[in-house]
Order: structure tokens, then C-alpha cells, then sequence
């Protein structure tokens, strides 16, 4: 008789993980100024970090996409050039260990991957402030590898707002549209993790091609503006598209929702802001996580995302961004990247079958991305590039 | 929106409609072109030797075409609405019909910052939108120019009878003083970078950024230019490169006292280093006559050696060119005055296309030799220059 666990390794073995979202490059920036010796990811990084590579093997992690993520307090030429240093890292992990990474721009170069057993390294840029309003800037993006862009990250920029600011041109700009139609052409997926309800919805209007939520979950189950209500999951089908489900606490367990709000709001009541991680504003926080225990999310917290997500989207349209490295806390039996067969086990025990698992983990992902390159070859037969500006679309 | 997409779909259909429908008409007239003036000097013959001059201009640049340093046409045609390259636009300098005319074959093209534009607050962005929209020119004339990144591929352009492009130079600033943004660009096809400008490349000399940024260079593979750079930067990039650098438009200080143009000295030292000075078309930076620029050819040629010098038309760049030199299509005119003052055909095809050949393939020799030794370089400027 064979675990659930021991099930969900033999599935991943054939089916690996395509993760939406892994933020490495930008804790190697901060950790370490892009020095990747000081963080060598061939031995275990596990006091510094979520992510090295025998915790991806033991994962089951066949397809990751590195998020060339840069902050979005960063704007024009710094946001472009900051996550120009993003790609270049990658590129660099790529070279440095091509035993276990291949770069992959394509569906193709994803299965070959797996095919030859290496982890296929795809990038996505997570914010539209990386593109500096330029679509050239866009489609030198994807010339350098960038295969999605989240439109916009925690905070609105001109064609677009996000889940986590105040409505600002409510959804996409008609400039918004036009970098919508334009990554279409360049065969660059659009991911709309980050971004607002309203956003979501336009883009879903304009999109000739399957969309991405790179690492977002269920609004149903866990009422946070970075999840994706039920009436956006409903359009997938119909789209093509994959909600990768994100494991971040605060977005997927009511309880940590509630408990970073009352957190947010004891370090405002006292006058910081509530990302303020100075001394001071820590020790603050730290007076309160004592006298609040964090709640914590486990592997059944996602797992319950993941039911939802299959009932109203359909199985065709699930997938996984963990968001390794991008975020402090993780659930319990999730803590690394070598915790996806906890998830997978957990899911045959909920009755899912090989084949829903199979698409889950690999097959919806790199059909989304195959997708996203047929579409380009149409639409680059019918039209050039688009070089509108911000000015004439929004002036 | 979907009106200017609907009308930028039907240009390019009718531009390579129209280009399929003169491709062979093309390529028969030039032949017929070079034959006919062959004959012609013998038939009529009024001042024998300056006919005979341009003729030999005319066929030693069939041999060895022009390869001009410093053409601005991207930029240019981003302000026009509509351009036709393939038959001709009078709005600018630089035209297949003219590039033929005058012996042309490769070209670089500068992606200049634009004064008075956004370019200057973003020049990171601004370089890679030009990039983009150069990229997207060569591409529409498919039967007229060929991207190059190399040597190599700028004498196989020639081969297939089309003339090169190679991407640059930029300024320094399209670097955004990130080490990382350099590998960026040169992925992306740049390959002339110019060291001035900037903070790291200053009337004081190149700071320790600047000297990573020269070593990055040499690594990737990337052309130093030094046009604009400060007496004490060209000598320190001099002392630091691996590889030989180019002036992508300067002229001899000794004759035209223009800021940017080179005081002898530098000249011998760039030649002894091995280095190109590319001498403009320009009136502003030469002289008002055709014979000015010949003039700043033989002295720096005299002074920097037949090795290091080399033709750069500013074309395109809001230059003012000398008379009779207007457009791409008067090289001939130009190479033909240098024949009659007697250049010696050997230091002509330096001239045209030998020395910017060996400073492209020595510049890919010089990457080639760094990339077993160095890693890329992880250096921040507020690391290395606080």
C-alpha cells in the first residue's frame, strides 16, 4: 500500500511543478548585492533562504518561473534598469548551474527540460512600472527572456490599478489596453496577480490570449484583495487561462488576514507605517505578535483554494505560485520549495485524480504559455509593433 | 486605436509590394550604372584627371565600401510620419537609392538622446526604444540592410550585396550606471558604447566605476567610443582597455579648435594604440568645404597613422555638412579627392572599411580572451565610487 505522499512523488516525477512565482532574484539582491558565490544555491541555503537547488529537486519543481520583480516605489529609468539587473541574475543562475537550470523561452524548451530532467527557468517582470510606460521597453523584455508581466504590483501606475491601492483609472487606461494587445503580440503572457478586481476584468476583455495569475487565490475562500473573485475564475475557460494558487498566509487563511490587519493597524495607531521595519516599529510588532500568536495556514488552507479554484474555474485552468521567497511566512508542511508533494499528497487524499494532478502541476502551464506564442505569431502577422506612448492614448 | 493599427498593416503591405516589385529592377540598374560611367570618361573626357579621379573613386569603392561610423537616420525618422528608405526620401540624408550612390556598406547607427524630450530623464528607456525602432527598420528593408554584430557579419552583409548596421554608439547614460543594463543592451545588439557624459567619465578622468565599466566593455565585446570624453578619460580608457577604442566623430583639434575634436597627441596615442578616429562630414566640427574634411583626413592620418583613420558622415544628425558633401551618395566625391592627393589605395581601403573591420574584430578578440577569465562584473557604482 503506498502513502498519498508517496503517490504524489511518483506523479511529480512524471509531472513536476511549474511554480508561477519564486523571488530569489530580488533576496539575492538584497542579501547578498547579486554576489551569487555568497548565496550558492547548490548547497543547502536553508538559513537564508527558501530556494536552492536540492530542496527544488526534492520538490518536484520541473518549471520555474523567476520573478525579475523589482519594487514599485521604483519608477522610469531606475524601475527598467533595476529589473534589467533582475534578468541579468537569472541569466547568471542559469549559466552557473547548467546541470540543474535550462533557460526556457518556450512551451518547447519547457518539455525538453523535463525531458532532460533540468529545471526549465522561465522569467516574469511583476508590475508594470518595469516597463516605464514604453512598449519598446516591453518588447525588450521579452527579447531578454521576460515571458509574463504582472500589469502592476502593490501599488497603481498610470494605465492600471492594483488590488492592494485605491481605484485610480478603474481597471486598464485605454494605454492599459494598448500594453495588454501589445504583449499579446509579443507572445509575452499576461498576469494579473496584483492587480485589482476592475483590471482583471478588462484585461480579461482585451486579452487575445490566455491569461496568468502567477500566484493568487480564491476570494470565495479567503476574502483578500490580492485573491481572484469567482466571477473573474469563471471567465478561465472561456480565456484559456491558469489561476496559480499562491500559499503567502495573509492572502489564503481568514484568520492571518484578520491578524495582519489588526498588526497594520497597531503599528499605524502608533504612528509608523505599517511595512516600517525599523527597530523601533519591530519591536512594536513583536510586543503585539506575543500577545497575538500568528495563526498559522497549513497545507489544507491551499488545498481548500485548490478545490474551489477547480469547482468554479475548472481543472483546466489551476496551477501553483508559491511565492518562495517573496514573503516571510509560509504555511506549515509548505515552508520551502521542497514541500509541493505535501500539497500533492494532500490533494489525493481530497480524491483528485492523476490526471487532474498532472494538468495542476505541469500540463495547464506550459499549454498556457504555448498558447500565448500561437497567438503572437498571428497577431505579428497582422500588425507591427505598437509604439503608442502614454500621452496619446491617456493624454 | 484601431484606425492608426489598420493604417500602419497597410503601409507595410505596400511597401514590400513595393519593394518585390523593384527588387530585380534594382539590382540591374546599379549594374548598369557602374558600367556605364565606366565608359563614359573615354567617350567625353572634358577634365580628364578629376573624371578620372571619381571614376577610380567610384570602382575602388565597389572593393572596398564606406563603413560610416556615425549615422543618425533612427532618430531622424521617428519625428517623420511616413518614410520610404527603398526609393528615396528627401527628408533625410540617408536613403538606399543614395547609401548605393555613394559606395556605402555598413553603417552605424547612433542612438542618440534627443534634447528637449523625455530622452534626457530617461535615457535607459530612451535607448531601448531606439534599439527597438532601429531594430524595426532594418527589418522593413529586408533587400537594402542587414543587422550586423560583428565583423563577420557585417562582411557577410556585404557578400549578400546589402549594407551592414551595427547599433551605436550610445551615450553613456543609456547604461544607467548598471553593469547589469550594459550586458542588457549588448544582448540586445548594441555595440558602441561612448564614455562621456557621465559621472564616471568626467572632465577629472574615469572614476573606478568608469574603469569596470571599460572592462565590462572589453568583456562583452563592445566598441569604446570616445567622442566628447575629456582629455584625461580618453587617456585613462587608453590605459585600461584590452581592446582599441574609436572617436565615432571627431575631427583634428589642430585644424578645427570644435570641443569634441582631438588634439594631436591623443590622435598618436590612438594610434598607437591601435584606434580609429572616424572624421565627420560636418561642417561645424571640420570645415565649410569638402576639402576641409580631406584635410582633417590627412592629418590624421599623418599623425595617427593610415591605420586610424576612418569616415564618419554625421548624417541624419542635424549636422551641417560641407558643400558638396550633402548626403551618404558624395563619398565618392570625397574618396576621389583623396586620390587626387595622391593617397595611396592601400591607406583608401583602411580608410573606408579596413580599420573599423580590425577594430570590430580585434574588439571581438579581446571579448573573446576576457570570457575565460572574468566573470561578469557585479560592481556598483556606490560601491566603487563613494
Amino acid at each position: 500500500m503506498t502513502t498519498s505522499l508517496e503517490r504524489a512523488r511518483a506523479i511529480l516525477a512524471d509531472f513536476p511543478v511549474v511554480d508561477g512565482h519564486n523571488d530569489l532574484p530580488w533576496a539575492l539582491r538584497e542579501q547578498v548585492a547579486y554576489d551569487i558565490d555568497a548565496r550558492d544555491i547548490a548547497v543547502d541555503q536553508s538559513a537564508h533562504l527558501h530556494t536552492d537547488l536540492a530542496r527544488l529537486r526534492a520538490g518536484g519543481v520541473g518549471a520555474q518561473f523567476w520573478s525579475v520583480y523589482v519594487r514599485s516605489d521604483m519608477a522610469g529609468d531606475v524601475a527598467v534598469s533595476a529589473t534589467l539587473e533582475q534578468i541579468d541574475c537569472v541569466q547568471q543562475l542559469i549559466e552557473r548551474y547548467p546541470a540543474d537550470l535550462r533557460r526556457a523561452l518556450t512551451a518547447a524548451d519547457m518539455e525538453a527540460a523535463r525531458t532532460e530532467g533540468r529545471i526549465a527557468s522561465l522569467m516574469g517582470a511583476e508590475g508594470g512600472h518595469s516597463i516605464d510606460n514604453s512598449l519598446a521597453t516591453l518588447r525588450a523584455l521579452h527579447t531578454l527572456g521576460v515571458r509574463y508581466m504582472t500589469l502592476t504590483h502593490n501599488d497603481n501606475i498610470a494605465w492600471a490599478d492594483s488590488a492592494t491601492d485605491e481605484p485610480g483609472v478603474g481597471g486598464l487606461s485605454p494605454f492599459g489596453h494598448e500594453v495588454v494587445r501589445e504583449m499579446n503580440r509579443a507572445g509575452m503572457l499576461v498576469d494579473l496577480s496584483h492587480v485589482a478586481a476592475t483590471t482583471m476584468r478588462a484585461a480579461l476583455d482585451t486579452s487575445v490570449a490566455p491569461v496568468i495569475f502567477s500566484h493568487s487565490s480564491s476570494r470565495a475562500v479567503c476574502d483578500h484583495p490580492r485573491n481572484i473573485p469567482d466571477d473573474v475564475l469563471e471567465r478561465l475557460p472561456a480565456n484559456g487561462g491558469v489561476a496559480m494558487a499562491t500559499f503567502v498566509p495573509k492572502f489564503v487563511l481568514q484568520a492571518a488576514v484578520d491578524w495582519t490587519a489588526a498588526a497594520d493597524d497597531n503599528l499605524r495607531a502608533h504612528g509608523f507605517h505599517h511595512l516600517d521595519t525599523s527597530a523601533e516599529a519591530m519591536k512594536l510588532h513583536g510586543a503585539f505578535e506575543e500577545a497575538h500568536p500568528r495563526p498559522v495556514a497549513t497545507v489544507s488552507t491551499v488545498a481548500d483554494h485548490l478545490d474551489h479554484m477547480r469547482e468554479v474555474a475548472g481543472v483546466d485552468h489551476i496551477g501553483i505560485g508559491g511565492d518562495y521567497d517573496g514573503t516571510a511566512f509560509l504555511p506549515d508542511g509548505l515552508g520551502d520549495v521542497s514541500g509541493y508533494p505535501n500539497l500533492i499528497a494532500e490533494l489525493v487524499d481530497r480524491g483528485w485524480s492523476d490526471t487532474d494532478l498532472a494538468k495542476l502541476t505541469w500540463q495547464n502551464a506550459v499549454r498556457v504559455l504555448g498558447a500565448a506564442e500561437d497567438v503572437a505569431r498571428d497577431e505579428q502577422a497582422r500588425r507591427g509593433p505598437s509604439n503608442a506612448t502614454l500621452d496619446q492614448l491617456d493624454g | 486605436m484601431r484606425v492608426t493599427v489598420n493604417v500602419t498593416a497597410d503601409t507595410v503591405d505596400a511597401r514590400s509590394f513595393a519593394m518585390a516589385d523593384l527588387q530585380d529592377e534594382l539590382t540591374a540598374t546599379a549594374e548598369m550604372g557602374e558600367l556605364a560611367e565606366l565608359s563614359s570618361p573615354t567617350e567625353e573626357t572634358p577634365e580628364p584627371s578629376a573624371d578620372d579621379a571619381l571614376t577610380r573613386a567610384r570602382a575602388f569603392l565597389t572593393t572596398h565600401p564606406v563603413a560610416d561610423g556615425y549615422c543618425g537616420l533612427p532618430a531622424t525618422l521617428r519625428t517623420l510620419p511616413w518614410y520610404d528608405l527603398e526609393l528615396g526620401d528627401s527628408s533625410v540624408d540617408t536613403d538606399l537609392p543614395r547609401l548605393r550612390d555613394g559606395g556605402v556598406g555598413a553603417l552605424l547607427w547612433t542612438l542618440r538622446l534627443l534634447p528637449g524630450t523625455a530622452h534626457a530623464e530617461h535615457p535607459v528607456t530612451a535607448v531601448l526604444e531606439q534599439l527597438d525602432f532601429a531594430q524595426h527598420v532594418v527589418a522593413q528593408y529586408p533587400e537594402g540592410l542587414r543587422p550586423a554584430l560583428s565583423a563577420s557579419e557585417a562582411c557577410d552583409a556585404r557578400a549578400y550585396g546589402r549594407i551592414a548596421v551595427l547599433m551605436g554608439p550610445a551615450p553613456a547614460a543609456a547604461i544607467g550606471e548598471s553593469l547589469a543594463t550594459l550586458r542588457a543592451l549588448h544582448t540586445l545588439g548594441l555595440r558602441v558604447l561612448t564614455l562621456s557624459g557621465t559621472c564616471w567619465a568626467t572632465e577629472a578622468g574615469l572614476t573606478r566605476f568608469g574603469e569596470e565599466v571599460v572592462r565590462e566593455i572589453n568583456r562583452l565585446g563592445v566598441l569604446a567610443d570616445l567622442t566628447g570624453a575629456s582629455v584625461p578619460t580618453a587617456r585613462r580608457v587608453l590605459a585600461v582597455t584590452k581592446a582599441p577604442v574609436i572617436l565615432a566623430h571627431s575631427g583634428a583639434h589642430a585644424l578645427n579648435s570644435h570641443p569634441d575634436n582631438v588634439p594631436d597627441d591623443l590622435l598618436a596615442a590612438l594610434g598607437a594604440a591601435g584606434g580609429v578616429c572616424l572624421v565627420p562630414c560636418s561642417a561645424e566640427r571640420t570645415g565649410p568645404e569638402l576639402g576641409d574634411v580631406a584635410d582633417h583626413l590627412g592629418h590624421v592620418r599623418r599623425v595617427a597613422g593610415p591605420g586610424s583613420v576612418g569616415l564618419c558622415g554625421a548624417y541624419d544628425t542635424g549636422a551641417v555638412h560641407p558643400d558638396g558633401l550633402a548626403d551618404v551618395s558624395r563619398y565618392p566625391y570625397l574618396i576621389a579627392e583623396l586620390v587626387e592627393r595622391g593617397w595611396p589605395e592601400s591607406d583608401l581601403a583602411q580608410l573606408t572599411w579596413g580599420n573599423v573591420q580590425r577594430v570590430l574584430r580585434e574588439t571581438e578578440f579581446a571579448a573573446r580572451a576576457a570570457a575565460p577569465r572574468r566573470e561578469p562584473s557585479t560592481a556598483r557604482i556606490e560601491r566603487l565610487d563613494t
